[in-house]
């Protein structure tokens, strides 16, 4: 099965009415945050909440992510003990410039589990990359260690440092996030988009979510419930994307029932990307509800 | 971030543009922001202030919602914000002054009822056992008596005119409790004008002195905010400060005589020993105005006492007060506080 | 575990609880709690909040509690900010 991560919903680390209830939006991931949304006062608290929601809550099958604090702070490595024992799904690194980052956090998780008797390499990570450095070393950085599964873009950041604002085209960030996908790509992990901070600017945003869905992003960060919906249904697969997702799918069933190892399709032969793209189009349009495993039976 | 589509700020109250943005918003609630606040929350929505709060000592005050956004959790948040601050300022003791038809909000919130003012004041703290172990505590100071006197004295500092009272008071009592107002923000800090008083009253073995922590509702705690009953605002300010210590202090010590120092020539306090008088009466609480004494034709005041101070006339200034105070003004200790008088241009 | 000075956590806003823990002189842990689910609940969060503090060690304390709906983990995760808040520890040992 191929793992969706069209929305990743921001929910503050101190606020429990909202942890308590971020999973039931339908978005495919929820990102605690211990970082920028919590404030020096309350990281202590944040920490306490956020560890004993994820002893606690069952979150389903939504894929619950810990932004914690850079690690250059005594928050972010008390952050880093407490959320490997808590084991979210992943860890988010904050403010990621250069692999080193990633090997240290890397050995640092290593240490931890080793403590708890964890196996080594099971803590997962995710590395926002928010400055131009960061996106000059985004290859380097999504290959630095087998935890990652995915990087992200954070915009704010890089932006003011580019000497620049936000604009509704968004081509301050084009070069950023063309540059993060395809060290993403190269590296066989997600690439995630920034958020878009005016919640209710409706258009503006479906305009960015299509641009970025367009240029190949796995999907966004949300701040608000109310855009999840909004990218699921541009993240929805066409009918003549589903119905060719399903033949590719079929013919690899063939194959598979034939014993033989080439894929074809219409006599070409079908490639790995292709395979990889259909079963993404087909879980894309099952969590949208618009395709039942069934009909692959017609 | 999810659930915050209100941003909460905090005011810079030197800026008197923000200041100002606060108090046309407060006005249109028919409260104003005190000058006195010293921490001030705005919540706003794009860039229009839809709620605020402030801190004042340990007083939360000044605190509206717009009405269109009451019931969505908001008052709850800005409470919540001016609480921890609070806390990280050491003030765990908190009060709340508000409407009787507000209290509710706040009886939710862990605030607890100390008394009303029919419809006009409700009096609200944080910690329920607040009131009852300050008159737990006082009663165990209580000293039996047939006539139990108390005064309430500021003493900014420890005049002649003080001691008279408490002399007066003495001599005409068998018990006398005094009260200092606990409230900083004179000039002579709570705690020296404390050790003044009892140094100049140490002569009289009937005397006790009492630090007026938090019941003693001194003027400059009360609101003045309360817009429309302005003109009202003594006597309201009075009979909270009344039934506090008809209620509860006065029980706790039995007190039945209360001793003020005459004050024809200021309407305020002529108007609050007036209305002191009047609802005392309910508690069987006497209330004796005394004279004040005079130097060179005119009535010694603390007030008298800090003018003299700003001009180093230490000679005049030694008839005015006893010896205790005088040679505490001539320490090296009092030297920050003369100071801070003469920088003091009003 | 000593506490030294007050320690304050939580909030006041829905599903949340605010927690002041105070030193006492006397023994034992009181706890004065008011909430908008006293009647059903009140015994069962002043029940969690003794347990939680006397888990980590502590014999003597004044709690004064403010519960707007918070659930158990809620409650566990402020009463512990209060407490280390109020006797000043940084390091708390983490479970797996």
């Amino acid at each position: 099965m191929v793992k969706l991560r069209r929305t990743m919903m921001y929910v503050t680390g101190n606020n429990p009415a909202n942890i308590m209830e971020a999973h039931l939006y339908g978005s495919d991931s929820i990102m605690f945050d211990l970082e920028d949304s919590v404030s020096l006062k309350e990281k202590d608290s944040a920490r306490f909440l956020v560890y004993n929601a994820l002893k606690t809550m069952d979150y389903g099958n939504v894929e619950t992510v810990v932004r914690i604090n850079g690690l250059d702070t005594q928050f972010g490595r008390d952050d880093l003990e407490a959320m490997v024992r808590a084991q979210p799904d992943i860890i988010r690194l904050p403010k990621t410039e250069t692999k080193q980052d990633i090997i240290d956090v890397d050995n640092m998780i290593g240490e931890i589990e080793k403590q708890i008797g964890l196996e080594v390499g099971s803590t997962k990570i995710m590395a926002a990359v928010e400055s131009p450095l960061g996106v000059m070393n985004a290859y380097e950085i999504a290959t630095a260690s087998k935890r990652l599964v995915a990087i992200a873009i954070g915009a704010e950041d890089f932006v003011t440092n580019m000497k620049t604002t936000r604009s509704p085209e968004g081509i301050e960030l084009l070069a950023a996030r063309s540059n993060l996908l395809m060290a993403a790509r190269a590296a066989g992990i997600y690439a995630l988009d920034t958020v878009y901070t005016n919640i209710k600017d409706d258009d503006g945003f479906m305009d960015e979510v299509k641009l970025i869905k367009q240029l190949g992003f796995d999907g966004k960060s949300v701040i608000h419930p109310r855009q999840i919906g909004m990218v699921h249904k541009i993240y929805t697969p066409t009918e003549k994307e589903i119905r060719n997702a399903v033949r590719v799918v079929g013919a690899i069933k063939e194959a598979e029932s034939k014993g033989s190892g080439v894929i074809a399709l219409d006599g070409k032969m079908i490639d790995g990307p292709v395979v990889d793209r259909a079963y993404r189009v087909l879980e894309l349009a099952k969590a949208s509800g618009v395709y039942k495993e069934e009909e692959q039976n017609d | 971030m999810f659930g915050q589509n209100v941003e909460i700020r905090t005011i810079n109250l030197n800026s008197v543009r923000e200041r100002n943005e606060v108090d046309v918003f407060l006005q249109k609630q028919d409260l104003i922001l005190e000058r006195d606040v010293e921490y001030t929350l705005a919540m706003y929505d794009e860039d229009r202030i839809v709620g605020t709060g402030s801190i004042s000592g340990n007083v939360l005050k000044c605190i509206a919602i717009d009405p269109e956004y009451q019931g969505g959790g908001f008052s709850n948040k800005i409470i919540s914000l001016l609480l921890n601050e609070q806390y990280y300022r050491g003030n765990t003791h908190l009060f709340i002054f508000t409407k009787p038809r507000n209290k509710k909000l706040f009886l939710d919130l862990g605030f607890y009822e100390i008394t009303s003012v029919d419809n006009y004041v409700t009096l609200l703290e944080n910690d329920p056992r607040g009131l009852r172990d300050f008159t737990e505590n006082l009663k165990l100071q209580k000293h039996e008596g047939k006539v139990v006197s108390s005064i309430v004295m500021n003493c900014n500092p420890f005049t002649l005119g003080h001691r008279h009272l408490i002399e007066t008071a003495s001599k005409n009592s068998d018990v006398v409790h005094i009260f200092v107002v606990w409230e900083d923000r004179s000039v002579f800090p709570n705690e020296v004008r404390y050790k003044l008083i009892k140094a100049g009253v140490k002569h009289l073995d009937n005397v006790y002195v009492h630090r007026g922590k938090d019941y003693i509702i001194s003027n400059s705690t009360f609101p003045s905010y309360f817009l429309k009953e302005k003109n009202a605002i003594v006597k309201i300010h009075t009979m909270l400060d009344v039934k506090i210590f008809g209620e509860f202090i006065a029980p706790a010590l039995g007190i039945n005589r209360r001793y003020v120092g005459e004050e024809k020539s200021d309407p305020v306090t002529n108007e609050y020993n007036l209305t002191m008088k009047e609802l005392l009466k309910d508690y069987n609480i006497e209330v004796v105005e005394i004279p004040r004494i005079k130097n060179n034709e005119a009535a010694i005041s603390a007030s008298r006492v800090r003018e003299l101070l700003r001009t180093d006339d230490f000679e005049s200034l030694k008839q005015l007060v006893p010896q205790t105070t005088f040679e505490f003004l001539i320490s090296d200790e009092a030297k920050t506080i003369i100071g801070n008088i003469k920088n003091d241009k009003k | 575990m000593e506490i030294k000075k007050v320690g304050v956590a939580g909030t006041v806003e829905s599903s949340d609880i605010n927690i002041v823990i105070e030193p006492s002189d006397k023994k034992g842990i009181e706890i004065e709690l008011q909430s908008t689910v006293m009647k059903q609940f009140g015994r069962q969060i002043k029940n969690l909040i003794e347990e939680t503090l006397k888990s980590e060690g502590v014999e003597s304390a004044v709690v004064r509690a403010t519960d707007k709906g918070a659930i158990d983990f809620v409650i566990k995760a402020r009463a512990l900010t209060a407490l280390y808040r109020a006797a000043e520890i940084n390091e708390y040992s983490w479970e797996a």
